[in-house]
């Protein structure tokens, strides 16, 4: 594994992957794959398309690297979100079945694997900050961010106006943002090593 | 349907891709909801971190990375140059270098698919990857060169053109050219053709 790249953020990563630079790409997929892994994972619960979906989505950093703009966010958040539009994009079409309650227990298993205490440190900082939402807004961006359904599809299955759908997403995330930026469980997203 | 409605569910992909498509529409003009929109998708990505992440199998880094190395979206255009008087002046070629020691060229021959892409680390390795290239006539066979500036050029491997990737023997100095030539099946210890790629790198 090349580490020689491993002292650069990941926007200099990607400026270098938009001149080509096969090693930045090897990189951030270094830095990220695992976590996009997981969420394809999650969101498709089949491991051929979360594999078809993460690769999509990091021949778009490639592709798409030189048009990133660092200043309208971080680079793990652009990788990210395009690996969660494949799944969701792969989701949808596949029609396959998504979950109906997505309790803790249908979550992929690590099997005790600690090879990585801050992806662990991670998910231990959302789950806390999901679990302080209230039910009806933490069904709702779970349903939406892990199962892939659109709002129409969650007022559909929930019984619910279209209206208080967006609403619950909006006050879901925007306290998941609260949450997560409060001193005390305020942690560098930049990937460090 | 108020589009400033949308920005949470639009973060969360959670819209209908014409409601996106109308939404995507709307930020171009409202700079308020530019600005909400980039703290929401901050937020939604850090669901990401969410879910336990068991690690993915190591076929698919590779897949990645060679699927990467065979796209042809990041060649810079390259003029093919004549192999002029004993190949030292194709030196000269226009070519495509970066600071990270990467020459990328798309041949402008008749067969417009082919890309080829020579990808050097840091420490002079260097890969050539080439996509749309037929393999080699009966009898020949393609062979690589690095070409250090002023000297004359060294072979780098053989290929038969049906592999789409060759890591190149011999380490690339900075400034150097790889090029390509067809020789005789069994490789020559000089280049007897016109290159059909030159990249300085």
């Amino acid at each position: 594994m090349n580490r020689q790249l491993a002292h650069l953020s990941d926007e200099a990563l990607v400026a270098l992957a938009a001149r080509s630079e096969q090693s930045a790409l090897a990189e951030l997929y270094d830095r990220y794959g695992r976590t996009a892994y997981g969420l394809a994972l999650r969101i498709l619960r089949d491991q051929a398309l979360a594999e078809d979906a993460v690769q999509e989505a990091f021949l778009g950093v490639w592709r798409t690297a030189s048009r990133f703009v660092p200043e309208r966010g971080r680079a793990s958040t652009w990788i990210l979100t395009l690996v969660h539009r494949r799944a969701v994009d792969a989701v949808r079409r596949e029609q396959r079945r998504r979950a109906v309650s997505l309790d803790r227990a249908a979550e992929p298993s690590v099997d005790g694997v600690e090879e990585d205490a801050w992806l662990r440190f991670q998910r231990e900082r959302v789950q806390a900050a999901l679990s302080r939402l209230p039910d009806a807004q933490r069904e709702a961006l779970e349903l939406a961010y892990y199962g892939g359904f659109s709002q129409s599809e969650l007022a559909e299955r929930l019984g619910q106006p279209l209206g208080t759908i967006k609403s619950r997403m909006f006050g879901g995330l925007s306290r998941m943002r609260d949450l997560l930026g409060e001193p005390g469980t305020e942690t560098s997203w930049t990937h460090t090593t | 349907m108020d589009p400033h409605d949308l920005t949470a569910a639009y973060a969360l992909d959670a819209l209908e891709p014409e409601e996106a498509e109308a939404y995507e529409r709307h930020l171009s003009r409202c700079e308020e909801c530019r600005e909400q929109l980039a703290e929401l998708t901050e937020t939604s990505a850090a669901l990401a971190y969410g879910s336990a992440a068991p690690p993915p199998p190591p076929r698919l880094r590779t897949s990645i990375l060679d699927a990467a190395a065979a796209e042809r979206s990041n060649v810079v255009p390259l003029r093919q140059r004549r192999w002029v008087s004993r190949g030292l002046a194709v030196a000269a070629a226009a070519v495509a270098c970066v600071a990270v020691g990467l020459g990328v060229a798309l041949s402008q021959s008749s067969k417009p698919q082919r890309a080829w892409t020579v990808s050097v680390g840091p420490t002079g390795r260097a890969t050539l990857s080439v996509s749309g290239l037929s393999g080699a006539p009966h009898g020949k066979t393609y062979e690589a060169w690095i070409i250090p500036a002023g000297k004359d050029p060294q072979p780098a491997g053989l290929f038969p053109g049906s592999t789409s990737a060759m890591r190149l023997s011999g380490t690339v100095p900075r400034h150097a050219v790889v090029a390509v030539t067809v020789e005789p099946a069994g490789g020559s210890t000089k280049p007897t053709s016109t290159p059909i790629f030159a990249a300085k790198t």
